[in-house]
């Protein structure tokens, strides 16, 4: 895909509106997570309208964002940047293209499989182990957590899961 | 004999252009042509015609040959027609006794490389202008005698200047004004830009020259209840609403009184950030210099009376009704405020400390509410830190307002500009978009204002919290890619200008049309800057659009000589090319009410043409369900007559009959012309004032004898010359297709093309489109055939 067609492809996926965004920020300032990202929502908005699909693909951005719509709701021309973060993730996700954080998404949906339900502490830990570079701020936060009642080291059970494995499965079939 | 008994004698010229036409079409033949067509008593081809000595001869052969009509086959008439009305009125013809066939620019210009086929199409032209022209009648130009008194609704700063350029002309104006002062809002302004001389200062010696002129009848707190008549007599009846304050004794003191009344609310002349008491005077420089008792807070107490050494004070004064009869009318009602709590996330109103623009500029203010001083409301404060918030409710359709209001980054940074001169310490932050400085030493503004410290962020604010030690602003920092908060004592937003809703009735009594930004729409976006659609009214400063003072001054000048223009000779003449109604045929039913843009057309059982108002389109002709509306000039008669010349040999296939709205596509049509873009030569064009005026009779017409295809042509829809005429056609378009269908005639035969001046090529190209799909559909009742089982038709 050209630079050109990808343009024109997340305008097909996101609205012909993106075209009139005045880089304003507003959606990037709203954004809970834009600390967090590397290229801000508006910015992403840029890189798409120029063709820079590399850049924009790349971006952990697309994968931070948590559609709470609070940028759709005041962009000020009308413009839906969550659906042009919707759009990258669905052309990633054509393209085989990963966060660059893959793990953790690895991590999270074998424990689905496995108990049927997530445990904080077993992902956690289980991350960390992963990656040692973030492994002392989520130790510490654990603790925090811990101490204060707000998480459990037992994951409790879960009813249905041969119902849980004959998703996997059938996903796994397509 | 009567002129009128015998047979119309019409003498037919036919141009060389030197080049231009004979290079291309076989002038001689064309002459030998016309010479033959019935009524045609001469027929002559001239080198020049627009010359002295081709205006000679057509003027010796009026004389001579005792002429009736007169067709020019030469030039676009758009060019000419004024000259050959000129010639033949010299001749002692009416001018109206004219029709040109255009073999220039819509024949020997288009088809430079079929001489052939472009003369038989100039043949065609002439016998449609002969065809028309033994059917032009003299039609005379009325002239009406009309008010010379021009009323001027709205006394802000664009009102003022409309009022005193009008009166220092000798004209007679009323200035009607709703609130108790003029002065509108600029007489609530700190200093103003570009130049930061003070607002009153400036205005105020404007205010007192007009209560001081003796041709200006000011009107204060007064409001416009209805308007009838048309332009030159628009009877006008107005309210004067009581202030309990009788204008010939107070001696505006104004202490007397308001020391001594006990009520207190909010200032609106401070945008509720001071006090006024229920007897006020509404700034220091009002004019009329008169007190006004606010009845909503008022409480009858009667301490004021007995306070008023003047004895001004009358309890049981009166609403006053007047009537007025003026030629013309200005309109100059402003703007209003955004109203800053639709912003929710903003806080305004939720938060003490987060005010407007003008709430600051009254701060500003040396006779404002802090007395200069820029405080925190909530603590009274010196604010240390200031944010101005820029686009708050324009650039924004969350709140519907999509457009620019121009004046509020200059505000911005007028207002910052004076914070950081008063408190040269005080951090100050304009939070952007763009910053719009365009105007006439307005750059330099901007420049002024970033030299003296002024921090310019860039990137819109998504919001505004309130925390223990002041407000918190957040935004993204889009040069530097930082999403950021900023703390500030005092943030202002920067709110835009919308249409004035106190102008509505105003609006809806005149029957002015808006913008879908809601303000009051002028006659063309940029050519006619301050008329409106309906004659003999004008609109003057921000009811047009936001703009700034000095634009609104031009404008209020601006529309004071198109009024004097109008009135100054005491009366105006009425173009005669109008509708008029046949009342034995009209059967009141109001089709042709809604259809006139220009509101001329009333119904008393049948309907009537006001002829001041009507512009002449011909839409509500074509609407007319009993045919009972007819035009004095372009008449179905006439039109029929040059369908049925276009039509009466049909030289070539596919052939096209094509109606051209005068403003857009007929133009666009002659440009394609002088640009010589090359086009077929199978339309023949019809030219009428408005694509709304093409009566479905026309097409089915034209069809019926043979055209293989239709083509309506106007202006850009929401550029229509009539404002709607094209919609019009449009619609009758839509109805008129499934008319056909129902015949078994293929709907695609009549087609609409959408065109402004400037896009002959775009019109050439829709020409070319339509001669293929003609070729592709095959001879018109090629379908009917087809249609019976025989093969026969
Ligand atoms: C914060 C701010 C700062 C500004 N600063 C500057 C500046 O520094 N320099 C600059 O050039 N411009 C400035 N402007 C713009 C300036 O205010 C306008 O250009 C100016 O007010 C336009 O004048 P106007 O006469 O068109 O409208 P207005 O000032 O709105 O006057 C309209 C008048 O018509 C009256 N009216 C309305 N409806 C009716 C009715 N139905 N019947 C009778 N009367 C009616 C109103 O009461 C009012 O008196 C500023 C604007 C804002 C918002
Ligand atoms: S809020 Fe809208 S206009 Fe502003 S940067 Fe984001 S997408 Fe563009
Ligand atoms: S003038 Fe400036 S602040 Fe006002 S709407 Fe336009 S861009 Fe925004």
């Amino acid at each position: 895909m050209s630079g050109a067609k990808f343009t024109e492809e997340v305008i097909r996926l996101a609205g012909e509106e993106i075209r009139t965004c005045i880089q304003c920020g507003t959606c990037s300032s709203s954004c809970s997570t834009a600390h967090l990202m590397d290229n801000s929502i508006r910015k992403l908005i840029r890189l798409v309208l120029d063709g820079r699909k590399i850049e924009a693909l790349a971006s952990d951005s697309i994968w931070l964002c948590t559609s709470c719509l609070l940028c759709t709701v005041r962009c000020p021309r009308g413009i839906r940047p969550k659906a042009v973060v919707s759009a990258l993730r669905q052309i990633c996700e054509r393209e085989g293209i990963r966060s660059r954080d893959a793990s953790f998404e690895r991590i999270f949906m074998d424990q689905i499989r496995s108990m049927g339900r997530i445990s904080e502490v077993l992902l956690s830990a289980a991350y960390a182990l992963r990656n040692p570079d973030a492994a002392v701020p989520i130790m510490e936060m654990g603790i925090e957590l811990l101490s204060r009642g707000k998480v459990s080291l037992d994951p409790g059970s879960v009813k249905g899961m041969d119902e849980i494995e004959r998703i996997f499965r059938e996903f796994e079939n397509e | 004999m009567d002129p009128s008994e015998r047979p119309m004698r019409i003498g037919v010229y036919i141009c060389h252009c030197g080049l231009n036409i004979a290079a291309t079409l076989d002038v001689e033949e064309l002459r030998r042509f016309a010479e033959m067509l019935p009524n045609v008593v001469v027929a002559r081809d001239i080198q020049f015609t627009c010359s002295d000595a081709g205006q000679n001869t057509i003027k010796s052969d009026i004389a001579e040959l005792k002429l009736d009509a007169i067709v020019v086959a030469a030039c676009s008439p758009r060019l000419h027609e004024p000259t050959f009305r000129r010639t033949i009125t010299e001749a002692g013809l009416n001018q109206y006794m004219l029709e040109m066939a255009n073999i220039r620019e819509q024949c020997s210009w288009v088809h430079m490389d079929s001489p052939a086929l472009a003369t038989q199409k100039a043949k065609d032209l002439i016998a449609m202008a002969v065809a028309k022209a033994a059917l032009l009648h003299p039609l005379e130009t009325e002239s009406m005698p009309v008010s010379r008194d021009v009323l001027v609704i709205g006394g802000g700063v664009a009102g003022i200047s409309a009022a005193l350029d009008l009166a220092n002309a000798g004209l007679r104006v009323y200035l009607v004004e709703r609130r108790p002062t003029i002065g509108g809002y600029m007489a609530l302004l700190t200093d103003v830009f570009p130049t930061n001389d003070c607002s009153i200062c400036v205005l105020a010696p404007k205010m007192a020259e007009v209560y001081a002129n003796p041709m200006i009848k000011l009107m204060t707190y007064s409001e416009i209840l209805a308007i009838e008549g048309t332009v030159g007599h628009f009877r006008v009846t107005g309210v004067t609403k009581p202030r309990y304050v009788d204008p010939t004794l107070c001696k505006g003191c104004i202490n007397e009184c308001s020391s001594a009344c006990p009520v207190e609310v909010p200032n609106e002349y401070d945008f509720g950030l001071g006090k006024r008491k229920a007897i006020y005077m509404a700034i220091p420089q009002s004019v009329p210099l008169v007190a006004c008792i606010d009845t909503n807070a008022c409480i009858g107490c009667g301490l004021c009376a007995e306070a008023c050494p003047a004895d001004a004070v009358k309890y049981d004064q009166q609403s006053e009704e007047f009537k007025l009869d003026v030629g013309a009318i200005i309109v100059a009602t402003g703007w209003q405020p955004f109203d800053a709590s639709r912003k929710e996330e903003y806080g305004f109103g939720r938060y003490r400390d987060v005010v407007t623009t003008l709430q600051i500029e009254r701060m500003l203010n040396a006779a404002g509410p802090t007395r200069g001083d820029v405080v925190r409301p909530s603590t009274g404060e010196i604010a240390r830190s200031v944010a101005f918030i820029q686009c708050v409710g324009s650039r924004d359709q969350t709140v519907g307002n999509p457009y620019c209001s121009r004046i509020c980054c200059m505000a911005s940074l007028k207002n910052a500009q004076l914070i950081k001169e008063r408190y040269p310490d005080a951090d100050v932050s304009i939070h952007y978009i763009d910053i719009r400085a365009g105007g006439e030493g307005y750059e330099e503004f901007y420049l002024r204002a970033q030299r003296l410290g002024i921090n310019f962020i860039r990137g819109r604010v998504s919001s505004v919290e309130e925390g223990d030690d002041g407000l918190y602003v957040h935004y993204e920092d889009t040069l530097l890619g930082k999403t950021l908060m900023k703390r500030y004592d005092l943030v202002v937003l920067s709110t835009g200008l919308e249409a004035n809703s106190d102008a509505e009735v105003v609006g809806n009594l005149l029957g002015l049309s808006r913008r879908p930004d809601r303000f009051f729409e002028i006659a063309h976006p940029k050519m006619r800057p301050v008329e409106a659609h309906i004659d003999g009214v004008f609109i003057a400063g921000c009811a047009s659009g936001p703009k700034e003072i000095q634009v609104s001054i031009a404008q209020g000048s601006a529309a004071a000589s198109k009024a004097m223009q109008l009135l100054f000779k005491g009366e105006i003449e009425l173009d005669p090319t109008v509708a008029f109604v046949d009342r034995e045929k009209c059967i009141g039913c109001r089709l042709c009410v809604d259809t006139c843009p220009s509101r001329a057309i009333s119904v008393k059982d049948t309907a009537f043409v006001d002829e001041a108002r009507c512009k002449g389109c011909g839409t509500c002709s074509a609407a007319c369900p009993v045919d009972a509306i007819e035009m004095r000039l372009f008449s179905d008669e006439q039109i029929l007559a040059q369908i049925r010349a276009a039509t009466a040999v049909k030289g070539e296939y596919p052939f096209i009959v094509g109606f051209l709205c005068n403003w857009c596509s007929y133009a666009g049509a002659d440009l394609a012309g002088t640009s010589r873009i090359q086009y077929p030569t199978n339309i023949r064009i019809i030219r009428v004032m408005c694509a709304g005026r093409v009566d479905p009779s026309f097409v089915l017409e034209a069809l019926r004898r043979g055209a293989d295809g239709v083509l309506i042509a106007g202006c850009r829809i929401g550029e229509c010359h009539y404002v709607s005429g094209n919609l019009h056609a449009l619609q009758r378009v839509e109805v008129l297709k499934g008319l056909l269908k129902e015949i078994g005639i293929d709907p695609r035969r009549l087609k609409v093309a959408w065109c402004a001046a400037s896009e002959g090529d775009i019109l050439a190209r829709k020409i070319e489109e339509f001669v293929e799909e003609l070729r592709d559909l095959g001879p018109v009742g090629t379908e009917l055939a087809a249609a019976l089982p025989s093969g026969k038709v």
